[in-house]
């Protein structure tokens, strides 16, 4: 090998290395937490590897609150937050894309503008329509709004793969007497299923991450869901580490394989926005 | 036979369009009317025999004359004059990273979709232990390189400090995903041709890849800043808005005011302020997706 080919190599190394710490360092931090001991952590200097690696952090995660509530609160929460926004994004989505709409653009528009409105200004009124509506501490304060957070950005991730699916299938399905409805769902959803994937992913992950609303909106414990329950391990001045680690692993695990598996959909559908515009 | 083809495609579309119309008359568009108008109102739910006044403007003089709201605008005008480039540096810095041509290519797009994917009370969480004086990460490292541990959290200007770095990192990562799009869509051939013409890397980075990379930088930009005005979660859980109110933001100076004091005229009246500046940062992002869309 000779010195310019080695320089390159040492300089992609070097590359891969400082985005991988930058992204990983914090995971991986709190992961090593949460195999420590409560005297190690407090141990001075600060160790890194934990030299004792013990689970009892976990089990203790589970008994001190409801963690398995939070992680099923948020599980239902998200999940149908998901289900409706593909739904509703993918009519949309169809209706923009492949029926002959008047002002396609600035419907479209309108609807990325009213969608990225600030939520957080909005949590006085939602919070008052929530409390009429008799809706707080209830699933469904959560659901309709981070559907709505969602719907944006997954009505762009599958209109831009609906307009890549050929109109002469829909055509012909329809002169076999399909109505327009039943080719949607029968001949484009089937073939647009990678975008609807990853706009799945991207709602689920939304919802998933969320917090203010949680904390505003469902303030009974045992209906709190991870975002907010993992902020209810600390006391008024004690921080219990590892414990803290240990919730914070089991938050981030499902939501990180889902991405590891998914890692290139995700990618496309987060820049779709970016790179088309 | 044309004409009701069209007209009944397009009926199918609006009823196709109306779940979103309703979602969005449900969660935005009454509450923004509701807001709007109790911010004319004093609504105080911790004193209720006030009843519920029409005041007028009364609620925006009040914020007129408010240090803590104009303390929180400063602190959010702050975090977004120093994040929103800051993400942008370092971003386009992990993009440039993540474009060499590595053999295996998950390792660093899973590097980049983490911190993304981590939600961000969980970030400030993790970086206020970072920051811990005692226990934190940045303070061992200071002090192996012999400098005296600071006390990041406690002190009001390390802890802006501290803050802008959580959000920075955190945000960063997205910034890069959407650059590193854009820089595998610039054609190879255009630097092949630099290259013959014997252009510098600089050069090249200069004249090549910042102007073709500018769509993407916009774009990046425009949904920074409107995430950057509504900063919520990462001082609340890094510092709660502390000490004082010196990291205290807009968006956690709102939940007070409503969740915390229970004054919803007033809290209101700050929303809107707040509606009002995102209207104005999401017309600039219709209005170039509008230009692109002729374009094409």
């Amino acid at each position: 090998m000779n010195f310019a080919a080695l320089k390159t190599k040492t300089v992609v190394w070097f590359a891969a290395l400082i985005v991988v710490v930058n992204g990983f360092f914090p995971a991986l931090w709190i992961l090593f937490t949460s195999l420590k001991t409560e005297n190690e952590l407090l141990q001075f200097p600060i160790t890194y590897i934990p030299r004792d690696p013990t689970l009892v952090n976990y089990y203790q995660a589970f008994t001190e609150k409801p963690l398995h509530l939070f992680l099923l609160n948020s599980v239902i929460v998200a999940g149908s937050s998901t289900i409706i926004t593909v739904i509703v994004s993918a009519l949309a989505a169809y209706a923009l894309t492949r029926l002959r709409m008047p002002r396609r653009n600035l419907i479209m528009g309108l609807l990325m503008a009213v969608a990225m409105f600030p939520l957080i200004s909005l949590i006085v009124p939602l919070f008052q329509v929530m409390r009429e509506l008799g809706l707080l501490n209830t699933y469904l304060s959560l659901i309709l709004p981070y559907t709505v957070l969602s719907l944006p950005v997954c009505t762009l991730v599958m209109a831009s793969f609906f307009q890549d699916i050929s109109p002469d299938l829909e055509a012909a399905a329809m002169v076999d007497g399909c109505t327009r409805v039943q080719a949607l769902f029968k001949i484009v959803l089937p073939l647009a299923a990678p975008g609807v994937f990853t706009a799945a992913i991207l709602a689920f992950v939304n919802a998933w991450d969320e917090f203010l609303l949680a904390l505003t909106f469902l303030s009974r414990e045992t209906m709190r869901t991870l975002s907010v329950g993992i902020t209810l391990y600390q006391g008024e001045f004690a921080f219990p580490w590892p414990l803290i680690s240990a919730a914070l692993i089991v938050a981030i695990v499902p939501v990180c394989i889902l991405i590891a598996i998914f890692q290139e959909r995700v990618v496309g559908g987060l820049t779709a926005g970016g790179v088309k515009g | 036979m044309k004409p009701t083809k069209d007209l009944s495609e397009r009926t199918l579309g609006w009823l196709l369009l109306s779940p979103v119309a309703v979602l969005l008359a449900i969660v935005v568009l009454y509450p923004v009317g509701q807001l709007i108008y109790s911010s004319f109102f004093t609504i105080r739910l911790t004193e209720p025999w006030l009843g519920t006044p029409f005041v007028g403007l009364e609620n925006y003089a009040r914020a007129w004359d408010d240090e803590r709201f104009w303390g929180a605008l400063q602190n959010t005008v702050l975090f977004i004059v120093v994040t929103v480039p800051g993400s942008l540096a370092v971003g386009l810095g992990l993009a440039l990273l993540a474009n060499m041509p590595f053999k295996r290519k998950w390792p660093v797009r899973l590097a980049l979709l983490l911190p993304w994917a981590l939600p961000l009370v969980f970030a400030g969480l993790i970086f206020r232990w970072f920051f811990d004086y005692k226990l934190g990460f940045f303070n061992d490292i200071l002090m192996k390189i012999g400098i005296a541990p600071q006390a990041w959290l406690t002190d009001p200007v390390l802890a802006k400090i501290a803050i802008c770095f959580t959000i920075i990192w955190k945000s960063s990562s997205f910034m890069a995903l959407v650059l590193l799009a854009g820089l595998q869509a610039i054609p190879k051939s255009l630097y092949e041709a630099a290259e013959v013409d014997g252009a510098s890397k600089w050069l090249q980075f200069k004249e090549i890849t910042i102007p073709m990379l500018m769509p993407a930088i916009f774009v990046a930009l425009i949904f920074r800043t409107i995430t950057a005005i509504q900063t919520f979660d990462i001082p609340y859980a890094m510092t709660g808005g502390g000490p004082g109110d010196s990291t205290e933001t807009l968006a956690m100076y709102i939940h007070k005011n409503t969740l915390d004091f229970l004054d919803f005229g007033y809290g209101s009246a700050l929303a809107t302020i707040m509606f009002v500046v995102s209207i104005i940062a999401t017309s600039g992002y219709l209005r170039y997706t509008q230009r692109s869309a002729g374009r094409d």
